[in-house]
């Protein structure tokens, strides 16, 4: 299934080159040079790339009226301006921001994990070493053995949350507030605890763990 | 804006809070002379006019009346006509029951007594008329002695005894004197309430005033206020209002500057950045194509070149805000190890890309210090940077806790070549003015340690 984006972007250079890679990425695209049309034509996206200056309304404008029209609907700002209060800004309604001059490989990136994480879960499921993540269903298959693992509530929002950041290391006051949220009170133990049950489950071998990988003094992380 | 006269002609003498204070002052410089002459004369008046008032209590008249009564009774009568005399003071007795009255003749022989006396003599020598003379005076009995006829030139005489306490009241000397003191110090109060008043009255327009220059309205400035009086104070509330005024145009002008400063830097760094893009994403196209080695290293170095450029932009441009003291700086109590390892997190893929080795070992328990987050992540991103990009070849990045100074301070110590490779770039000059920037505003002392083992950057609470 291809999803579609919207992409508001008025440089010509810019927005040639943006359109193509992600028409070779397998999105479908729709390149728009100014936001005039924007609330029309975001039914039916899965996803809006917007720039900030543009001709007429500018990039903020459209887009907190679009989040208004479809507070569901992820934005990604793609803008040159890089300072912190447009980056406050931007991030008021917008889902993220990356600042011009871009890699484009950390934009499909980008891109993929708004996607995942807006709930348009691909029908696909993620493989992940030996793993076989069926987003939809919340389901987890082991491909060694073909069997399901079944994982607690808390775990399973543990490595949802870890999922859905696929290749970022994720601090623990990050996880604990994500899962719990709640504050993080130092020195608590009770995600380590979560965790170690949750390797005992995914891992092959719990006591070298492949998928939640812990990067030592900051946090854990799962590569694709 | 009206330009307003500094001394303004209209404030007459007679408004100033000056005339008013020098009222009193003279008040004051006049208060023995003339107070206590005028209290003095009060007392006095107030004093006869209360006597009279007794006066016309008592029974027969005040001493003097029952004098003029008697001298006159005895001008009326002769020695001849006895029987008339006795006659008349019978009368006389009926009216004035308290008192004795008799009289004698001109052969000295005591006539008629109402009531009869036992003391008196049977025939008055004058010795005895003198020496009853002398006992009268000032005593009491209050004697009347008044001789017969026209012109009182008879030798016969009339006497009249009264009890004292029938014509006098009881009123002891000075009887008034607590009444005098009561009104001088009514006086003295009066004289200090007024002046307490005019005190109190300044004294609460000033403290208004401070208030109201303490006070700040929504745009942080201090409000107008009403104008009182036209005085002294009157005037310090017109200057008053006059610096409010300039202070929110200043103000003003000063938010037109900022946002247009801002919106230069803004366009500034989309036009600096949008030809960048475009040379980023021909770069990568060009990535994609067969190339030889030669070329691949070419494009490796242009990539780097662009990813330099784009940073000494956003350094330059925040440097620029930072300079004019236009950069947001929010301070607030925060994990500073917290921001470390999120910072940390997210620059980890690429020392992994870049084959440095990250030793992380910092403490569980958090370390709160007042900070601004974004700018703490850009001091960070600014040193991380210097050491990705200059110290590179060590291969390592150690961040922990450590000392400095003897104080607890966080350590990034890197094993490049030193200050010498972190400044052959002159880029990184910027990044760390930046960093001296940002930990100055957080109150955060900062130093960096250069050796031939590399470099060590401590950051540690002033």
């Amino acid at each position: 299934m291809t999803a579609s984006i919207l992409y508001i972007e008025d440089d010509l250079e810019i927005g040639r080159f943006v359109n193509e890679h992600l028409l070779e990425q397998g999105y479908s695209v729709n390149w728009q040079r100014s936001g005039e049309h924007a609330l029309e034509s975001a039914a039916g996206c899965r996803l809006v790339i917007l720039d900030v200056m543009l001709p007429g309304l500018d990039g903020f404008t459209i887009g907190q009226r679009l989040k208004k029209a479809a507070p569901d609907l992820p934005i990604l700002m793609l803008s040159a301006r890089t300072s912190i209060d447009d980056k406050l800004q931007g991030l008021q309604f917008a889902d993220d921001y990356l600042t011009k001059p871009f890699h484009p490989d950390e934009l499909i990136a980008r891109i993929e994990v708004l996607l995942r994480r807006s709930g348009a879960r691909t029908a696909e499921p993620l493989a992940i070493k030996h793993l076989l993540v069926h987003e939809q269903q919340n389901r987890i298959e082991n491909r060694d053995t073909g069997e399901e693992i079944m994982l607690t509530g808390k775990q399973f929002h543990i490595f949802g949350y870890l999922l859905r950041h696929l290749g970022q290391i994720l601090t623990k006051e990050q996880i604990y507030e994500a899962v719990w949220g709640e504050a993080y009170i130092e020195g608590d133990k009770t995600l380590m605890v979560h965790i170690r049950y949750l390797r005992e489950k995914i891992e092959r071998d719990p006591a070298s763990p492949e998928i939640i990988e812990t990067v030592r003094g900051i946090g854990y992380r799962v590569r694709a | 804006m009206k330009k307003p006269n500094l001394r303004t002609r209209s404030m007459r003498f007679r408004q100033t809070l000056l005339s008013r204070y020098l009222l009193i002052v003279i008040f004051a410089f006049l208060f023995i002379p003339i107070v206590f002459p005028l209290a003095s004369i009060g007392y006095v008046i107030i004093q006869e006019n209360s006597k009279q008032a007794d006066d016309n209590f008592l029974k027969y008249g005040s001493s003097r009346e029952l004098t003029a009564m008697w001298h006159g009774e005895a001008a009326l009568l002769q020695e001849t006509e006895a029987a008339e005399v006795d006659r008349r003071l019978q009368e006389l007795k009926r009216k004035y029951k308290e008192a004795s009255l008799f009289w004698v003749d001109s052969s000295g022989a005591t006539k008629l007594q109402l009531p009869p006396q036992s003391l008196l003599p049977e025939r008055w020598s004058p010795a005895d008329a003198v020496r009853f003379m002398k006992d009268s005076i000032d005593s009491d009995p209050f004697t009347i002695v008044s001789f017969l006829g026209a012109e009182h030139k008879g030798r016969a005489f009339m006497v009249m005894q009264m009890p004292r306490s029938i014509i006098q009241l009881d009123r002891p000397v000075g009887a008034g004197t607590p009444f005098y003191i009561a009104a001088l110090i009514g006086m003295i109060s009066l004289f200090f309430l007024i002046s307490l008043l005019f005190f109190r009255r300044i004294r609460k327009r000033l403290i208004g005033l401070q208030a109201a220059m303490a006070l700040q309205g929504e745009n942080g400035l201090p409000q107008p206020i009403a104008i009182s009086r036209n005085d002294e104070i009157g005037q310090l509330e017109t200057a008053f209002n006059r610096m409010v005024g300039q202070l929110k145009e200043s103000a003003e002008r000063e938010r037109a500057e900022a946002e247009l400063r801002k919106q230069l830097i803004a366009s500034l760094s989309h036009d600096l950045r949008t030809p960048l893009t475009v040379m980023n994403s021909q770069l990568y196209t060009l990535q994609k194509e067969p190339l030889s080695e030669k070329a691949q290293a070419a494009v490796k170095q242009v990539e780097h070149k662009i990813s330099g450029l784009d940073s000494l932009i956003e350094n330059l441009l925040s440097y620029t805000l930072m300079a004019s003291g236009r950069y947001p700086i929010k301070l607030e109590r925060l994990d500073l190890l917290r921001i470390v390892r999120e910072s940390v997190a997210s620059w980890y893929p690429l020392w992994e890309q870049e084959g440095i080795s990250a030793d992380i070992d910092l403490p569980e328990e958090a370390m709160l210090l007042t900070l601004d987050k974004a700018g703490f992540r850009r001091v960070l991103d600014n040193l991380f940077q210097n050491v990705t990009r200059h110290a590179k070849n060590g291969s390592y990045i150690g961040i922990r806790m450590g000392t400095y100074d003897g104080r607890a301070a966080l350590v990034i110590r890197d094993r490049g070549n030193g200050l010498a490779a972190h400044s052959a770039s002159k880029g990184a000059g910027l990044g760390l003015a930046i960093v001296e920037y940002l930990l100055h505003e957080m109150k955060l002392g900062w130093h960096m340690a250069s050796s031939d083992e590399g470099m060590a950057v401590y950051i540690f609470e002033l």
